[in-house]
């Protein structure tokens, strides 16, 4: 397939996606049994109470009253717009309330999965340099069982040693309640000392599945013919592995964060939780279904197209991709 | 000829064994298997105590671990182990008929889209392509808060997102045995495309699906766990997962009820990992792709 096939192929890929959620998110809303004005009024408050009118007012606030295929349209065009309605539980914007939220999601993603990749790359060409050894099998085994924890389970556990037992770090949050930081390097360095523990589960989580594809990825690099050569030729360890297997690392990385992306949101969502950190997911955990649909149709938008951009990168570095780009 | 068929099927077994009786990491995890599924299965036999609460629950909830209750107790004093012990029945159960329907759905998308081609293939890949590019979490979340928690709609919600893998597997394996003599003729003597697909691929395929379905048992143990956590689980059936949202909960993470906490996330970590040796041996044995390196 030449290089423009492929980015067509792609293209369609991200753009179906995207419609196909917001078809999701469209009609589960509008054809479950529970109607969505139910969902909005607690049943705490007792539904004899709300009148018939109330339910009817409601019904065409949110404009319930119309054809399905007019309301699919205005759905459409208010999606385009980046207006997704309002929250159930304070009158505000999804869109704005998420913006906000968005922020401390990536910072959160961000700083551990760098620390996690940091981490997989490092174990991951020490264990299929020395296949078999007992580095590969204690990382391989340690790899396993990361993968194998229940991740909110990871935060419980870190809360349970470093804050309850060892009071070292603070249990919620992003900066101390009611505290006001004289200047901006003692924010920071709240903020900071807020982040770390989170940050350590989310590397945690991540770092499983990370070295394993890095692992499988550079045995197959490992075994390749320049590198046997190099090896027989007489260059030292230090050079194959810095000069030529790592640069060639880089390509399986590229499509490890591609597929992983998606993985990592889920992590940093259930981290949040935990954490009380006010991300994403922490807004999942309010039952406040419009932000839980447009948090779902905003962390599909970001997965779609970031791995498609380390898909462009992927084909940008990967010279065998480019003279199939340029030949075809 | 039916002696020469039940000989030739024996020395498969033998063979298997031996092959499987090699990987150390499957034999631990078999090992961790059995244990948790007799302990699952005998739970009645095996404690005294109810997983209902019996009254004095001012008197006994938040017990630390006793020779009473080897575990502790919970926030209405029930034995955690006896909850734990009930709870592995729940998790297992989940985690197997997800498994099972989500591997029934990939065979069926990867068996059409291989053995067909064509349209059927481009388009049943597309979908594959979609639904593992869709972030799994937010999109179990927003299925499980509107289908409403409970056991088939959890079961349903994880098996939606669990298929793609082996789908692309079983594809890729029923288009290299397409290429095969004996697929060939017996399409050239006339035999129905329901006869190759059922006499001949399947078979073939089927030790991969099998290996394929015990890798995803964790994976879906793990997926119910997440969504009990998030307050998506049936309440009324106790899963490990859902032991653990109680716990956090009632904030035993503050008051340092450690029992709580940390007894059934080890379980839960235990059996997804003996799932996931298990199914890594026989993908070693089964797998084409994997056997060649």
């Amino acid at each position: 397939m030449s290089g423009r096939d492929y980015f067509i192929k792609r293209t369609v890929l991200v753009v179906t996606t995207i419609f196909v959620v917001i078809v999701i998110n469209f009609f589960l809303f509008r054809i479950m049994p529970a109607n969505p004005v139910d969902i909005l009024i607690s049943p705490t408050q007792g539904q004899e109470k709300m009148g018939i009118e109330i339910k009817e007012a409601l019904m065409k606030d949110l404009g319930l009253d119309r054809p399905l295929y007019i309301q699919f349209i205005i759905y459409l065009k208010d999606v385009l717009q980046l207006n997704l309605g309002y929250s159930f539980r304070a009158p505000r914007p999804v869109i704005q309330i998420i913006a906000e939220r968005l922020v401390n999601t990536l910072v959160l993603m961000f700083t551990g999965n760098v620390i996690s990749i940091l981490m997989a790359v490092s174990l991951g060409v020490i264990a299929a340099w020395k296949r078999g050894s007992k580095t590969d099998l204690g990382s391989l085994i340690s790899a396993l069982t990361l993968t194998s924890m229940p991740m909110f389970w990871v935060g419980g556990i870190m809360l349970l040693i470093f804050s309850v037992r060892l009071d070292l770090f603070p249990m919620f949050g992003v900066t101390k309640i009611g505290y006001s930081h004289p200047n901006f390097l003692s924010y920071l360095g709240d903020y900071l000392h807020h982040l770390f523990l989170p940050m350590i589960t989310m590397a945690l989580v991540s770092f499983g599945g990370l070295f394993l594809i890095m692992r499988n990825s550079l045995m197959d690099v490992f075994s390749e013919d320049y590198i046997l050569t190099a090896k027989a030729i007489g260059l030292s360890e230090r050079t194959i592995i810095f000069k030529n297997a790592l640069q060639n690392a880089m390509l399986p990385l590229v499509t490890i964060i591609a597929i992983r992306i998606g993985f990592m949101f889920s992590g940093s969502l259930l981290t949040e939780t935990v954490f009380s950190w006010p991300g994403l997911g922490y807004t999942i955990y309010q039952r406040d279904y419009p932000i839980l649909q447009g948090t779902f149709l905003i962390i599909t938008i970001l997965v779609v197209i970031s791995s498609f951009v380390a898909e462009l990168i992927y084909g940008y570095i990967d010279p065998r991709i480019r003279t199939g780009a340029s030949s075809g | 000829m039916a002696g020469t068929k039940t000989a030739l099927y024996k020395r498969r077994i033998r063979d298997f064994i031996l092959q499987y009786k090699e990987s150390k990491l499957g034999i631990v995890g078999l090992f961790i298997l059995v244990f948790f599924i007799f302990v699952a299965t005998f739970a009645n036999n095996l404690s005294d105590h109810s997983i209902k609460p019996t009254g004095g629950i001012l008197k006994d909830r938040f017990k630390p671990p006793s020779s009473k209750y080897i575990l502790g107790t919970d926030d209405v004093g029930r034995d955690i182990a006896t909850l734990i012990m009930y709870g592995g029945r729940i998790s297992l159960l989940i985690g197997f008929l997800a498994a099972i329907i989500s591997g029934g759905i990939g065979t069926i998308v990867g068996l059409t889209a291989g053995y067909f081609g064509g349209w059927k293939e481009d388009l049943l890949m597309r979908i594959t392509d979609i639904v593992l590019v869709i972030p799994g979490l937010p999109l179990m979340l927003v299925l499980a808060s509107l289908l409403g928690s409970n056991f088939w709609n959890i079961i349903f919600v994880i098996s939606v997102i669990g298929w793609t893998g082996t789908a692309r597997v079983v594809r890729a394996q029923v288009l290299s045995l397409k290429e095969r003599a004996f697929i060939e003729s017996s399409k050239a003597i006339g035999a129905s495309d329901l006869r190759i697909i059922g006499y001949h691929l399947l078979p073939n395929v089927f030790p991969l699906i099998v290996a394929q379905m015990i890798l995803g048992v964790g994976g879906a143990i793990l997926s119910e766990a997440a969504l009990s956590f998030l307050g998506l689980g049936d309440p009324s059936s106790v899963s490990w997962g859902m032991i653990l949202h109680w716990a956090f909960a009632v904030g035993s993470l503050s008051s340092n009820y450690w029992w709580f906490i940390i007894p059934p996330g080890i379980c839960i970590t235990l059996v997804s990992l003996g799932f996931t040796f298990v199914g890594f041996a026989l993908d070693q044995i089964v797998n084409p792709r994997i056997r060649r390196r």
